[in-house]
């Protein structure tokens, strides 16, 4: 499939619509970016690697992953304030994808906040600051030199 | 002072090790757990195999903010070599991947810009 530029963007407009607090449904958002809704979720899928129903869940579950490190609410809080109306369902959902319930997600990432209140990096890694993570010892890096 | 690493951010380290190798056919060359998400690095079989790229866990939201941005305006945040840029279309097109530009002459390369699935444009290049 070769998507025109004016397509990318369309998809991209939707993509933000899909991450705002109250997203509209997906019907909704194909008819926001006029294009029709089966095209509009096998282009969607086929730029973003998600459907655009997957990619709303998992813009809520990074949210919610935010809200449990740094917020003070309850986990049925951030249920609620993401979006999810059942605690099971978002419990599921989030350890599904992140592969840890809720709760001890915040208990670890708690604990690994001090004073500042920031997401601390191992959390929210970014620009190859997992390299500092890694185990010290074999060849995680690359292999010693002759 | 050696080049031996270079990166791209990824939305779903999982989904991006399958497009990497499965599809664009690059090899796993590490894959250590790191916490939540894991130190991800592949190579290309045509070598060196001691240059890799690292599909790095695009988790910061800095790191989003500009590979939101990047894509928008459509720009390829990494270049691939090809010696036969029309094959590679075709492979990739028959695989099901996306593609923003077919390929175009542009000065000293042929060009052609896909999805990588991950939040990235991938620019592949043939020179001459």
């Amino acid at each position: 499939m070769v998507l025109t530029r004016d397509v990318l963007a369309r998809l991209c407009r939707a993509r933000d619509l899909l991450c705002e607090e109250h997203a509209p449904s997906v019907r909704e958002v194909a008819r926001h970016v006029e294009i029709s809704l089966f095209h509009f979720i096998r282009q969607f899928e086929a730029a973003f690697g998600v459907t655009p129903r997957q990619f709303r869940i998992g813009s809520r579950i990074q949210w919610a992953k935010r809200l449990l490190a740094v917020g003070r609410l309850s986990v049925t809080d951030v249920c609620m304030e993401v979006g999810f109306s059942s605690l099971g369902s978002f419990s599921d959902t989030f350890a599904r994808r992140v592969g840890t319930r809720p709760s001890e997600y915040r208990r670890r990432a708690r604990a690994m906040i001090h004073d500042s209140g920031m997401v601390p990096h191992p959390l929210e890694p970014g620009c190859l600051s997992l390299m500092a993570l890694l185990p010290e010892s074999g060849d995680a890096i690359s292999e010693k030199r002759e | 002072m050696r080049i031996k690493l270079t990166s791209i951010m990824v939305d779903d380290q999982n989904r991006a090790l399958k497009f990497y190798t499965e599809v664009l056919g690059f090899q796993k060359k590490r894959d250590i757990p790191v916490g939540e998400y894991k130190w991800l690095t592949v190579v290309s079989p045509e070598g060196p195999g001691d240059l890799e790229l690292v599909l790095e866990p695009n988790a910061n939201p800095a790191g989003k903010a500009f590979q939101k941005a990047m894509f928008e305006q459509a720009i390829p945040l990494a270049a691939f070599e090809t010696s036969d840029l029309k094959a590679e279309f075709a492979r990739l097109k028959a695989l099901g991947v996306t593609f923003t530009q077919g390929p175009t002459k542009r000065g000293p390369v042929t060009i052609a810009v896909l999805s990588d699935t991950c939040g990235n444009l991938l620019q592949l290049y043939q020179p001459g």
